[in-house]
């Protein structure tokens, strides 16, 4: 086969293309879609290897936006492998052809990361097999485009479940190894990503290598939180465990720096199984706990409740009217408050997701709420992520960012416990002066029923983002759009070290292109 | 910025969150993300012809369950219908499952006078044998009369999305309304029927049979209890509870997934009365039993009984016929 010479054009630096970590902060790094000359030719490649490229809109038009929706970009084909080999062998045509290719799970990005700006686009739903449950090892192997949500359901026919993934039912297993995961028991259990004990990867250039602790550790390292830059994750085996419903108790608070120094006690001590913040503007702080078992409960209500300085329902509500009743000028935002609560809380609780008290299927129950409550065709979702130390400043300086620009708007606060894996979390959302624990806050305004400019929107990120500059913090949301606060935040000595470490693992820079580098 | 005006929840309304093919029978059997719901809406939303999707327009099963799973509360059930009857409009051939041509039952008169009436549809319609011990089940004929015109051709237009003449709905709707309560055992019927006759109690089979105890004694924990899908996702908001109740009174396993949605074998879909295997209908009763240890399979439509005999040789068994060890199906 002859193998057509094209031009890598992956190292320009200017602002707005592809590898464009040069850009200035500010820029919304929207690449430029991929040309497309070799495509042709590269497809009549796969497609003798009996590997089919569906390049209809019908086909490629579903990826055409993330979560966030505010990038848009189509593919020129897609490809739905069903197994490492097939990974492989685009892999090969790509680095051969030079044709970039865009990984997609759930599509859960808010940056545009996983859209594909021409180029092919690897659909990795279609690997979402489980392999095989082991009840004995308490471990599960399965193929890593399988979406969190599908393997509870498989598990949960052996009484098992997984042990933390995000709040999100649509969220693939590759996906969220990709980046980390952050779920309510992260400040107990740390990152989904570090649940995972072994991958099988295809690397950017197409081999095909099992990795773990003792095989292959360092591209497992690479890997994991690596932002789908070193290869794509088709197999993954993570640990489980036995299911239980939980019980959640909710405190409120009226002061963000409380709720918070309260929720970092919870962590520190271990005192609950679930720990996090959600909040309704500055004005509802609602920390919540949970628990697995009666036994945890009983503990926590022995030697750690006396010690949070939040209210029972009740005794906030009188407070919070004691407030507002003075102040008729702010009846719009007690307004708000009141049908939120009226309208939100009972999803917390409805009957057919609850059972004796207990919360039965806890990611459906939250991941449903948040698409009802907080989803919508745009949605932006700047965060920090900061160490147990400057986690409150981050997080009160956030929160007047979102006051200046949004009327309605959610913070979501949780601790992530970090494992000895350092390697793996350079260059993460795991910010460099974390130890044993770090926090993250996501600063989520309410876009639903107005159009926002998009503008307005990258200023808004853009002063969230200034802040993780200004006090050395990272961030989860890193890539894609927000790329070009990657140099400014990581420095760089650290930044150049991945970029070599990434033209060595994938010498066309076809990998993921536009999410990093 | 500019205020928006509230739209209708169409499929412009599709945020792509994706939670409605996680209860997609056809999504898990293909893994192919074009079949889905949130294919379709995203297509659409970026211009595609309804002709460009009619492959995936014609995928679906019309199982209900994606409309429940919608966070944002799109009609999707309808939506799914109305898809269909725009293609219709669209292109000059069908699909080989459509139905024929319209065959209206004679008129056959009036109902017998009872307090109920079951509308059997096509299958059990048939099941002579069946049917007879479901209408004693549910009192006898005095109490529940076996309806002379049960719609069967009304819901196998609907679900092909081809007009039906506004006398032949006019005729079946004014056969009803003597009747209180009406046990419809075509789950596509019941979101209509509610709809043209909002004063009617409109029931399923599997809640009018199980709503008195004696049946309900013979689930056990080892039962596989299979709800009807379309009925249940029309009235999910009800149907859950009850449905839940059951699982915890009898400790019987379901066909309820964790969002709470029944997933469908599609069994009673057009596709799957045409050719069963090819509709995936096995492959998605293979789907329910996996992982599972059950004794047997209890189902509330008779469709669901072939395509889980075809998957399983444990027995399958009629929610009607529970109470008889030798009456398997």
């Amino acid at each position: 086969m002859k193998i057509p010479l094209t031009e890598n054009n992956s190292d320009k630096k200017t602002s707005g293309q592809p590898d464009s970590l040069w850009s200035a902060v500010g820029d919304q790094t929207n690449p430029s879609r991929w040309d497309g000359v070799q495509w042709p030719s590269f497809v009549k490649y796969l497609g003798n290897r009996g590997i089919a490229v569906h390049e209809g809109r019908s086909d490629s038009s579903v990826f055409i936006s993330d979560a966030g929706g505010l990038a848009h970009g189509l593919p020129h084909g897609v490809v739905r492998p069903f197994s490492s080999e097939a990974v492989s062998e685009v892999l090969k045509a790509a680095q051969a052809y030079a044709v970039p290719v865009t990984t997609r799970g759930g599509g859960l990005t808010t940056e545009g990361e996983s859209i594909a700006f021409g180029g092919l686009l690897l659909d990795m739903s279609s690997m979402n097999r489980v392999l095989e449950i082991d009840p004995a090892g308490m471990t599960v192997r399965t193929e890593a485009g399988i979406y969190w949500h599908q393997l509870a359901e498989t598990l949960r026919r052996d009484g098992l479940d997984y042990l933390s993934a995000p709040l999100n039912l649509t969220s693939s297993v590759g996906g969220t190894l990709g980046v980390g995961g952050i779920d309510i028991n992260s400040p107990r259990l740390g990152c989904s990503a570090d649940q995972c004990l072994a991958l099988k990867v295809v690397t950017p250039t197409g081999e095909i290598l099992e990795c773990s602790e003792r095989e292959n550790a360092d591209l497992m390292e690479r890997v994991l939180l690596g932002y789908g830059q070193f290869g794509v994750i088709t197999e993954a085996t993570l640990k489980i465990r036995t299911f239980s419903p939980i019980v959640m108790k909710y405190f409120y608070y009226s002061s963000l720096r409380t709720a918070i120094e309260d929720l970092q006690l919870i962590a520190r001590e271990d005192a609950a199984d679930y720990s996090g913040i959600l909040t309704i503007m500055d004005r509802a702080i609602n920390l919540l706990v949970a628990f697995d078992t009666g036994e945890r409960e009983r503990e926590f209500h022995l030697r750690w409740r006396k010690q949070l300085r939040g209210h029972g329902e009740a005794n906030f509500g009188l407070r919070a009217a004691g407030y507002y009743f003075p102040r008729p000028w702010k009846f719009q935002e007690a307004s708000y408050l009141l049908g939120r609560r009226l309208t939100l809380f009972p999803e917390f609780t409805r009957p057919e997701y609850m059972h004796n008290n207990t919360i039965i299927d806890r990611t459906v129950v939250f991941s449903r709420a948040v698409w009802k409550f907080w989803g919508g065709s745009k949605m932006v979702i700047p965060d920090l992520a900061a160490s147990q130390e400057k986690f409150i400043e981050a997080v009160e300086r956030g929160n007047e960012v979102c006051r200046k620009y949004f009327r309605h708007y959610t913070l979501y606060c949780v601790g992530i416990k970090l494992s000895n894996r350092r390697e793996r979390y350079e260059m993460s959302c795991i910010p460099p002066d974390a130890r044993d624990i770090a926090f993250g806050c996501e600063f989520e305004p309410m876009l639903r029923d107005t159009n926002y400019s998009r503008d307005y929107l990258q200023s808004f990120k853009n002063e969230i983002y200034d802040i993780g500059v200004d006090m050395g913090l990272s961030y989860y949301r890193f890539g894609g759009m927000m790329k070009g606060y990657i140099r400014k935040v990581f420095g760089d000595v650290l930044v150049d070290k991945h970029l070599a470490m990434k033209r060595k693992a994938d010498p066309a820079m076809i990998l993921n292109r536009d999410v990093i580098f | 910025m500019t205020r928006k005006k509230k739209e209708r929840k169409g499929y412009e309304s599709c945020s792509g969150c994706g939670v409605c093919l996680l209860s997609c029978p056809v999504w898990y059997r293909t893994k192919t993300m074009s079949f889905t719901r949130k294919a379709r809406a995203k297509a659409i939303q970026g211009g595609a012809t309804y002709e460009e999707i009619a492959f995936s327009i014609d995928s679906c099963l019309l199982c209900g369950a994606c409309g429940t799973a919608c966070p944002e509360g799109i009609g999707l059930a309808d939506l799914n219908i109305h898809q269909r009857q725009e293609l219709n409009r669209l292109r000059t051939e069908s699909p080989p499952w459509y139905p024929g041509e319209t065959r209206e039952p004679p008129d056959s008169g009036r109902n017998p006078k009872a307090k109920s009436l079951l509308l059997a549809g096509e299958l059990l319609g048939e099941n002579k044998d069946v049917c007879a011990t479901v209408i004693g089940l549910l009192g006898g004929a005095d109490r529940t009369a076996l309806a002379l015109d049960d719609g069967r051709d009304i819901a196998r237009f609907m679900e092909a999305g081809l007009p039906l003449g506004p006398e032949r709905a006019e005729r079946f709707i004014a056969s009803l309304r003597p009747v209180c309560t009406l046990i419809v055992a075509e789950g596509l019927l019941h979101r209509p029927l509610r709809k043209w006759l909002p004063a009617k109690k409109i029931l399923g089979l599997g809640e009018s049979l199980l709503s008195s105890g004696p049946l309900r004694s013979h689930l056990g924990p080892e039962d596989l209890y299979i709800i009807e899908s379309r009925g249940y996702h029309a009235d999910h908001e009800r149907l859950v509870l009850f449905y839940d109740r059951l699982r915890r009174e009898t400790g019987c396993q379901t066909n309820l997934d964790l969002q709470r949605t029944a997933f469908s074998t599609g069994a009673s879909s057009l596709q799957g009365r045409k050719d069963m295997a090819a509709a995936g209908c096995i492959e998605n009763a293979k789907y329910i039993l996996k992982g599972r240890r059950v004794k047997r399979v209890v189902v509330e439509d008779l469709a669901d009984a072939e395509a889980f005999r075809l998957a399983t040789d444990v027995p399958v068994v009629h929610l009607g016929l529970i109470g008889s060890k030798t009456r398997e199906l």
